[in-house]
């Protein structure tokens, strides 16, 4: 068997058997060389299959040659030995994207998948992946451009392209293309080189050869566009002019008496090339046409030539060290030193030009030999000699210095002016000259123009004069311009009004005078604040009270202006200077003005908060501690300590060293039940701790969980007897008297909602009774129902096939039986269920022996009234109480029982066989008040019956055949 | 008179294990004959040695931070170790392998024990509390807490049927070592006051105390000499210090020499033989020692 089992295991994994042995036999060597002691089959089986295996009765001892043999794997088993199938086979649509690599699903920028179609075998795109529709790409339905083929536009290659080809095919397009490389001035060296001497290139033949293999360089695309428009390189711009233009432009006009060129005369020529007009920008505030001398600075930056000088651009822009091309500089990089080319020589000013051997000769270049190899030592020129050795007088250079070879031009100096004697600078007698500042004079003294000595005004036209002013100079009259102001439209009198009313409130005692302009007075001029505002403000925020000295002139002062007549006015301090003293009271004024309290009805709305400011006496300086605080210090630590010691009577003790039951806390620790499992230890606490608590959830016990489920058990027991041992007609589960219809779900009631709290489960049969279909009924329990259906009553069902096999007769009495005993038995569960008979008739019912009876239906009338009020009583029952086992039968039973409709039965009867009708002929016949209403049967039938009529149902009749559904299990 | 008292420590040097580089936090002897030792540092391994021949077996690497504790299974198959970590490691120790991790605590774990057939470890950390991990099911919680300790938890002793755990709190000075005798009747505290003290497992009471040595900062072991006829504790110096556990005076020589450069972490002595101790110190070796052939015959 074992055999068979491993056998079993490896066909599963035959490919890989013999590497797992492998990696356990190596790990097997590796462990026993550190352990030799430890046995290998025993950590390598399992305890549980060793287990197994000894239960089956093998010696695992003896079989270990064959047990070692283990197949278990350890470690991650390798990929299967056959290769998978060849990558290249097709695999299907949906399939592609999913195990495709991300990395070989091409895609956009924006993550869309890119190359659809041909590539991944169909256009699978759609909406937004997209190409527009969610149906992804559909064929153009062909319309017929036969009628409108004017119309039809041609197809531009920009149709099928996408934003990227459409990018860059605007890049393609842009008028300049910015990465491209011109060469301004390449046909202007060309033609300077033309015109410089044929000679000089021919000479430098091999440099034209090299420079001959450089690309040509491009125009610029001005140069472009002017050659497309007929300029030649050489000519000057402009429309083309006469002979005789160009003459006068060249400079020397035709003389009247010179003969003229006929031909010349016939042809028009292009402008002559002059050199457009560059006027160096002036900034400077030197005088037109002044030269100012270089400075030392310029001259030992050098290189300027005299002609930059006069053209005042003393700006010699220094380029800077020349920067080593190469990676790493872009433009923003600034240039470090590190970037410096250090193999440059060509310094500004300095003649150490390298020479390159395909150097162009520079026509100004005074030695043009050519160098190929090693540089010779730089010779020194009689300059330098000169420079570095002595000035002109003989005198030693002061060494690290160079003699300048270019004399110092000094600036210019102009005299001053003679300043006559006794003149005084006086700018207001200038601006009196002039009416038009001097009324703006006196208009305001922020109106003055500033006299600025540094830089003169550039634009002072722009502020001396308006528009106005200038056209008065001018003379010209001036234009008829709308009116300025508001009051252009008030009549006379108003304006005497307004101004009578500005002048009552300038002087107006109803405002508080404000403190007067400081440059006017000199002298205190105390500010008056209306009574009421100063009583309120008294009463108000005091703005000042952090500054007592301050607040308490403060309040001087309002109580001055409250009680004008007797309350001391308030005066300067000494030292105060009146100016101060002015502002002070201004201040006064203002915040009295601003704090005073919202007054009346408002008033009452606000409560001004009280805050206390509670501010520490600062020391300035090093805190030092005085005697009382280390005293207070150790105060506080006796307490501590004093503290201390009373609260912990346990660490005195320990520090004694009384060790005992002082320091020792006993507490009572449940160890969880799977620790005692563990440690092998039986549960110290079997029943629970006494007078303990249950520990917390991590610890958990055994013991505690066995009680409450013991209890639980307990709790439940009585309940789940309740229902065998309920009297029926009481119609109540534990307490009858207190639980009814009256009371059920009203406050006083107890038992509210224990029948939820206290719900149990039902056994599963239950459910299955309840829920299961009428086929997988029959399946299940068709042996049951056999004996189950014997006493049932008939069911009028809505299966018209089931042959009723019962007795009509029966019907009566069955049903009473059959409910009652639902409630006697409703403890008991489905598969015993055993229905009996009336109560009244029987105690116990033995299924052999069992006939059903008969009712007189006076009787039964009764009962059945009975009997339904009983059910309804007994269906709040089960609802109220949820335990009483519930089954369609029951529910049946209800509806058959309040239906009792005719037209059931006359269907059943229409279907039914003759034989049957023969039995319900006898029914008819036996309880001609029935609840049965239905047609006598026919004369026929009737006869036939007729012989059956004495002789009782016969009992193996209905045990036989059983009423209700046929089962699968009947036909058996 | 030699042997009336304890037999003498074993206080020549045998080997120095060096190849720890920083304290070494731990050390504990295998179990069984106890051929090898383990040892545990602040270099986040666990080294695998022979004591006898001084040679390192094996490193065990996988710690993140410092090792500090280190318990071995009865049948040496596995160890568990913890540490700055906060999870307790469990090691194949053939293989080198870590076999699981067991997070859960807090704070870094100060203390590992396995208990007897390593079915359960109990772990003691810095969060204050004890957690008892099953090593049989593959539960991740733990079968139960122990929270009732207010501070960290620095040593842990787990027998067949207790556990005991010292802590920072309570009234004694910190404790740093709890170790208790082979008849569970009294056990050996090692606290941060200088002094070892012995008391009574029954009721609490204090048996003996052992002074001398100075242990004021950090957690060092103390345990008993061979036979439990001596306590041995090593010291803030770098002393190994022995007393005679019946009397409490310090066994000469008083005082011992110095024989590590830093303090003393772990002392232990060996469980089967009488002439073999390993110390673990802060300057990075261990030591073992050895009585000399000529005493021990």
């Amino acid at each position: 068997m074992i055999a068979h089992i491993l056998s079993y295991t490896f066909s599963a994994d035959r490919d890989r058997q013999s590497i797992a042995n492998l990696c356990i036999s190596d790990a097997l060597i590796s462990a026993q060389k550190h352990f030799p002691q430890s046995s290998p089959i025993n950590r390598i089986m399992t305890t549980k299959l060793k287990r197994k295996l000894e239960n089956i009765g093998i010696d695992v001892r003896s079989n270990s040659t064959r047990l070692t043999e283990n197949f278990c794997l350890i470690g991650t088993p390798l990929p299967p030995l056959e290769k998978s199938k060849d990558t290249g086979e097709f695999v299907p649509l949906w399939k592609q994207d999913v195990f495709l690599p991300l990395t070989l699903v091409v895609r956009d920028e924006k993550g869309r998948r890119r190359l659809h179609g041909a590539f991944t075998g169909g256009f699978s795109a759609g909406y937004f992946n997209t190409v527009g529709s969610k149906e992804g790409w559909t064929p153009a339905t062909f319309i017929s451009s036969r009628a409108d083929r004017a119309k039809a536009k041609q197809a531009r290659p920009e149709d099928f392209m996408d934003e990227e080809d459409i990018a860059e095919l605007k890049e393609s397009r842009k008028l300049v293309d910015t990465t491209e490389e011109h060469d301004m001035f390449a046909d202007t060296r060309a033609e300077l080189a033309s015109r410089g001497g044929g000679a000089g290139a021919e000479k430098d033949s091999m440099a034209a050869t090299l420079q001959s293999l450089l690309p040509a360089a491009k125009d610029s695309i001005g140069a472009r566009l002017l050659k497309k428009m007929g300029w030649k390189a050489g000519q000057g711009i402009g429309p083309r002019i006469t002979y005789q233009q160009l003459r006068a432009q060249e400079g020397n006009p035709i003389q009247p008496n010179e003969p003229i060129d006929e031909e010349a005369t016939k042809h028009l020529y292009a402008p002559r090339d002059t050199r457009v007009a560059f006027i160096p920008k002036k900034d400077n505030s030197f005088g037109l046409g002044y030269a100012p001398g270089d400075g030392l600075t310029n001259l030992v930056h050098g290189g300027a030539g005299s002609g930059a000088r006069g053209s005042g651009a003393g700006i010699n822009v220094e380029s800077g060290p020349n920067i080593s091309a190469g990676f790493g500089l872009g433009a923003l990089n600034e240039a470090e030193d590190d970037d410096i080319d250090v193999y440059d020589r060509s310094g500004g000013g300095s003649k150490m030009h390298r020479h390159m051997a395909y150097d162009a000769g520079e026509e100004d270049e005074t030695d043009d030999h050519i160098v190929i190899g090693p540089r010779f030592p730089a010779k020194p020129t009689s300059q330098n000699v000169v420079g570095s050795g002595t000035f002109k007088d003989g005198r030693p250079v002061a060494s690290g210095f160079v003699v300048s070879e270019v004399p110092l031009i000094e600036n210019r100096w102009f005299p001053l002016p003679e300043i006559p004697k006794g003149w005084v600078p006086d700018p207001r007698r200038v601006w009196a000259k002039d009416p038009s500042t001097a009324t703006k004079q006196e208009g305001g003294p922020s109106n003055l123009p500033l006299p600025s000595s540094g830089a003169p005004d550039r634009r002072p036209w722009i502020k001396s004069k308006t528009a106005d002013e200038r056209g008065a100079m001018l003379g010209e009259t001036p234009l008829p311009s709308a009116p300025r102001s508001v009051f252009d439209y008030l009549s006379q009198k108003d304006k005497d009004r307004l101004k009578n009313m500005g002048a009552s409130i300038a002087s107006g005692t109803a405002f508080p005078k404000t403190a007067p302009q400081p440059q006017m007075n000199s002298s205190v001029d105390i500010p008056t604040l209306t009574p009421q505002i100063a009583q309120a403000a008294m009463k108000g925020f005091q703005p000042f009270s952090k500054d007592p000295e301050k607040h308490a002139r403060y309040t001087v002062y309002l109580q001055s202006q409250s009680t004008p007549d007797t309350a001391p006015a308030l005066r300067p301090m000494p030292g105060q200077s009146p100016d101060e003293f002015n502002k002070e009271l201004a201040d006064y004024v203002k915040s009295a003005q601003i704090f005073k309290p919202v007054s009346g009805a408002m008033a009452s709305r606000f409560a001004s908060s009280a805050t206390v400011e509670v501010v520490g006496v600062q020391h300035p300086g090093l805190y030092q501690p005085t005697q009382e605080d280390y005293a207070k210090i150790d105060v506080a630590k006796n307490e501590d300590k004093k503290k201390e010691e009373e609260e912990d009577p346990k660490k005195h003790a320990a520090r004694l060293n009384m060790f005992g039951h002082l320091t020792r806390e006993e507490k009572v620790w449940l160890p969880a039940r799977l620790l005692l499992k563990r440690f092998g230890v039986r549960d110290p606490y079997p029943d629970g701790v006494p007078g303990e608590e249950p520990p917390t959830s991590s610890a958990s016990t055994s013991a505690a969980k066995n009680d409450a489920w013991q209890t639980e058990v307990l709790k439940v027991a009585p309940e789940l007897t309740i229902p065998s041992s309920t009297d029926i007609t009481s119609g109540s589960s534990s307490k009858p008297l207190q639980r009814d219809l009256a009371n059920i779900g009203l406050g006083d009631d107890e038992e509210q909602g224990k029948d939820t709290l206290t719900y149990e489960r039902p056994a599963m049969d239950i459910f299955k009774a309840i829920f299961a279909s009428d086929d997988e009924d029959s399946e299940d329990d068709g042996d049951e129902e056999e004996v189950v259906v014997k006493g049932k009553e008939e069911p009028i069902g809505d299966n018209d096939e089931e042959p009723l096999t019962e007795p009509p007769a029966a019907t009566s009495a069955p049903p009473i039986s059959q409910h009652l005993a639902t409630t006697t038995t409703t403890t008991t569960s489905l598969t015993t269920y055993e229905p009996a008979v009336n109560k009244e008739n029987t105690g116990k019912v033995d299924l052999s022996t069992f006939k059903p009876t008969f009712v007189p239906l006076s009787e039964r009338g009764d009962k059945k009234r009975g009997e339904d009020k009983e059910r309804r009583d007994k269906k709040t029952n089960k609802k109220k109480k949820g335990k009483i086992v519930v089954s369609f039968d029951v529910e049946e039973d209800g509806n058959e029982a309040s239906l009792g409709s005719p037209t059931v039965v006359k269907s059943h009867k229409k279907e039914r066989p003759p034989k049957r009708i023969k039995d319900k002929a006898v029914d008819a016949e036996l309880e001609d008040e029935s609840m049965w209403v239905e047609k006598p049967p026919p004369e026929v039938v009737k006869d036939l019956v007729l012989p059956m009529l004495t002789d009782p149902v016969p009992e193996d009749i209905t045990s036989t055949h059983p009423r209700g559904r046929k089962r699968a299990v009947d036909f058996i | 008179m030699s042997f009336r008292g304890p037999p003498p420590l074993p206080r020549s040097l045998h080997t120095t294990l060096s190849t720890h580089t920083g304290p070494v936090h731990v050390a504990r002897y295998a179990k069984g004959a106890a051929k090898y030792l383990l040892t545990g540092g602040q270099d986040r391994t666990i080294r695998l040695w022979n004591p006898n021949l001084g040679t390192e077996i094996k490193v065990y690497k996988g710690h993140g931070y410092e090792v500090l504790s280190i318990t071995i299974s009865p049948d040496n198959a596995k160890i568990a170790s913890s540490g700055g970590d906060r999870s307790v490691f469990l090691w194949d120790v053939a293989t080198g392998n870590a076999i699981r991790r067991i997070p859960g605590h807090l704070a870094r774990i100060n203390a590992v024990e396995f208990n007897e057939d390593a079915s359960v470890v109990a772990s003691g950390s810095y969060d204050s509390t004890v957690k008892l991990w099953d090593l049989r099911a593959q539960n991740r919680q733990p079968i139960q807490t122990l929270d009732e300790a207010r501070d960290a938890i620095q040593t842990l002793f787990v027998g067949s049927t207790c556990i005991m755990s010292g802590s920072v709190d309570g009234h004694v000075h910190p404790v740093t070592s709890v170790l208790p005798t082979s008849d569970a009747q009294t056990y050996l505290i090692q606290s941060l006051n200088s002094t070892i003290i012995l008391m009574d497992a029954e009721n609490g009471k204090l048996l003996n105390s052992f002074k001398g040595h100075t242990n004021n900062l950090y957690r060092s072991r103390a345990c008993f000499g061979h036979a439990e006829a001596s306590v041995i504790s090593g010291d803030e110096d770098g002393r190994i210090w022995a007393w005679d556990l019946v009397e409490g005076s310090p066994l000469a020589p008083n005082p011992p020499p110095k024989v590590h450069d830093k303090l003393i972490t772990w002392i232990e002595h060996h469980p089967k033989e009488g002439n073999e101790m390993v110390t673990a110190s802060s300057d990075g070796t261990v030591k073992v020692w050895k009585t000399p052939d000529n005493t021990d015959s």
